[in-house]
C-alpha cells in the first residue's frame, strides 16, 4: 500500500508541476481516439477518414475547451452520416438536437462522460462508466450518461442499417427515416442499458456518502452487482441477448478502474478512526473523523558545496565544509556533490526546510522565498 | 510583511471565483424569481422547439399515411391532440426546470454567503494589520 501511495504522491507532484503540459496532451489523446474510433466505425465519408484531418482537430482541441471535443465528434459523426444518406444525418441531427435542447441544458459540465460513455461502448468495457461516474460525479451526470448512451445506439442503429439504407432507392426518403427511427425508438437493449446505469450510479452515489466504514468499496460492489442484476432482469424480460460473461467481465473491470479512483480520491485509514463527542450550548455533537492517507514522498535533494577553490586561494571560506580542507591542503579540489535522500512534505518546500533562517510562504505552486539577507527568490514548490 | 492566513485566504476566494464562483456570482446578480422565470422561460423556448422536432420526425415517419389521411381526419381534433401533447410536455419540463433552478439557486445563494463572509474575514485581517 505505501508503494501505491507513493505513486500516488508522485503522479500528483507531477501532474501539478506539468499541468499546462499534461493537460492538453490528455486532451488530444481522447480527441484523436474519438475521432479516430468514430472513422473506424462509420468511416462512410472517405475523405474526412484521414488520418492528417484527424490530427489537425486533434491538435486544435488540445488548445481549446473540453466541449469542443463534443462538438468536433459531433459533426465528424454527423458528416459520416451524411455521406451514407441526408436522410440518416437529418435523424442523427434530430436525435442530437432534441438531446441538447432538453437534456444537457441540466448538466453541461459533464460534456466528458458524454464522449467518454459511446467511446468505452466501442472499446467493449461500459461497465467502467456507472461506477466512475457513481464515485465523482453528481446524481445529474445521469442525464449525461444517458446522452452517451443514446449517441452509442444511434451509432450502432446507423452502422446496422448501413447496407440496408444503401439498398434503398435515393426516392425512399421515408423508409429511410422509418429504418432508422425504428432501430432508435424500438431499441430495447438502449433502454435497458440506460435503466441498469441509472440504477447503478444511484446505488454507487448513495451508498459512497453513506457514513459507514469502507463506504466507496461497498458503493462500487453494490454497484457493479445492481448493473448485472438489472442487465440481466432486462435481459429475461426482453430478450436483449447480453452476454453474461461479458457483463461479469467488464464489471470487474470498471471495478478495478474504480479501484484506481479510489486510490485517488479518497483513500483514508479506516483503522485510525476518531469518535469525538462534544457539546457547545445549543448542541451535541458526534464527530467521525477518518484520517486521510498520506505518504512522505522521498525526493533527491542536490546539494552543492561550491566555490572552495576560488575562496581557498583568496583566503576566505565560503563555507565551514568546504574551506576547511581546501586551507590545510592549499590544493584545488572538485566541486563535491552529494545525492541525499530526505523526506517530502505537502506544503513546504525542499529549499524552505534545509536553510533554518528563511522564512517561506506558500501559495499555489510557487513559494516565494525571502532569506534573512533582504533576497528574494522565487522557487517552484516541490510538492 | 507577508501575513500567511490572508494569502491562504486570498488563494482560497481566488480560486473560487476563477471557477464555481463566476456562475454563482451570475446567478447571485438575479433575485430568486427572476433567476427561475429565465430559466423556466428558457425551457420553455427549449421545450418548443424539442417538441418541434420531434412532432416533424413523427410527421415524416408516416408521412404517406398522413397525406393520405389528411382530407379525412377531423383537423381541430388532431390539431388539439397535438396541442395536449406540447402542452404535456413543455408543462412537464418547465416544472422540472423550475425545480432544478429553484435548487441551484438556493445552492449558489449558500456558497456567495460563504464567499462573502470569507470577503469580510479579509477586509477585517486588513484592517487589524493597519491598526
Amino acid at each position: 500500500m505505501t508503494g501505491l501511495l507513493e505513486i500516488r504522491e508522485k503522479v500528483k507532484f507531477l501532474y501539478s508541476r506539468y499541468e499546462i503540459f499534461i493537460l492538453p496532451v490528455i486532451k488530444f489523446l481522447l480527441a484523436f481516439l474519438v475521432l479516430n474510433t468514430l472513422n473506424g466505425r462509420m468511416g462512410y465519408m472517405t475523405r474526412l477518414d484521414n488520418i492528417a484531418i484527424v490530427l489537425i482537430v486533434a491538435l486544435m482541441c488540445s488548445f481549446l475547451p473540453t466541449g469542443c471535443i463534443i462538438l468536433f465528434a459531433t459533426l465528424f459523426s454527423l458528416l459520416h452520416m451524411y455521406a451514407l444518406s441526408m436522410e440518416v444525418a437529418l435523424v442523427g441531427l434530430c436525435v442530437y438536437l432534441v438531446m441538447f435542447l432538453l437534456f444537457f441544458r441540466f448538466a453541461p459540465k459533464d460534456s466528458l462522460v458524454v464522449v467518454l460513455t459511446p467511446l468505452l461502448f466501442a472499446m467493449k468495457i461500459p461497465y467502467v462508466v456507472p461506477l466512475v461516474v457513481g464515485l465523482t460525479c453528481s446524481p445529474v451526470s445521469i442525464v449525461s450518461v444517458g446522452c452517451g448512451i443514446c449517441v452509442h445506439f444511434l451509432f450502432q442503429t446507423v452502422i446496422d442499417n448501413a447496407p440496408a439504407v444503401k439498398t434503398l432507392e435515393d426516392s425512399d426518403i421515408v423508409g429511410k427515416i422509418r429504418l432508422i427511427i425504428d432501430g432508435i425508438v424500438g431499441n430495447k437493449s438502449m433502454m435497458v442499458m440506460i435503466a441498469a446505469f441509472a440504477i447503478a450510479i444511484l446505488v454507487v452515489y448513495l451508498i459512497r456518502r453513506m457514513s459507514v466504514g469502507y463506504a466507496w468499496t461497498i458503493a462500487m460492489v453494490s454497484g457493479a452487482m445492481t448493473n448485472i442484476v438489472v442487465l440481466l432482469v432486462g435481459d429475461l424480460i426482453y430478450d436483449i441477448n447480453v452476454s453474461v460473461g461479458g457483463v461479469l467481465l467488464g464489471s470487474i473491470l470498471g471495478l478495478a478502474v474504480a479501484k484506481v479512483v479510489e486510490l485517488f480520491r479518497f483513500c483514508v485509514d479506516y483503522n485510525r478512526t476518531e469518535k469525538v463527542q462534544f457539546e457547545d450550548d445549543e448542541y451535541y455533537y458526534y464527530v467521525k473523523a477518518i484520517p486521510k492517507m498520506t505518504v512522505a514522498v522521498s525526493t533527491k535533494t542536490v546539494k552543492k558545496i561550491n566555490a572552495q577553490s576560488q575562496h581557498a586561494r583568496t583566503g576566505t571560506p565560503a563555507s565551514r565544509d568546504a574551506a576547511s580542507p581546501a586551507r590545510q591542503t592549499g590544493q584545488h579540489r572538485p566541486v563535491n556533490v552529494t545525492t541525499e535522500r530526505t523526506p517530502g512534505g505537502r506544503k513546504s518546500s525542499a529549499g524552505s526546510r534545509t536553510s533554518g533562517r528563511a522564512r517561506s510562504v506558500t501559495v499555489g505552486n510557487t513559494a516565494r522565498h525571502r532569506n534573512t539577507d533582504g533576497q528574494t527568490k522565487e522557487q517552484e514548490d516541490l510538492f | 510583511m507577508l501575513n500567511e492566513e490572508r494569502i491562504i485566504l486570498m488563494t482560497h476566494m481566488a480560486s473560487y471565483e476563477e471557477g464555481e464562483g463566476r456562475k454563482n456570482v451570475k446567478i447571485g446578480n438575479y433575485f430568486r424569481s427572476d433567476y427561475v422565470a429565465v430559466q423556466v422561460l428558457k425551457a420553455i423556448i427549449s421545450g418548443t422547439i424539442a417538441f418541434g422536432v420531434v412532432f416533424a420526425l413523427y410527421i415524416f415517419y408516416d408521412f404517406e399515411v398522413f397525406m393520405q389521411d389528411l382530407y379525412e381526419i377531423d383537423l381541430i381534433a388532431f390539431a388539439k391532440k397535438v396541442l395536449f401533447y406540447y402542452a404535456v410536455t413543455v408543462a412537464g419540463y418547465g416544472v422540472l426546470t423550475y425545480v432544478v433552478s429553484t435548487y441551484r439557486y438556493v445552492r449558489a445563494k449558500k456558497s456567495l454567503k460563504c464567499y462573502y463572509q470569507n470577503l469580510k474575514k479579509l477586509a477585517s485581517l486588513y484592517s487589524g494589520q493597519d491598526v
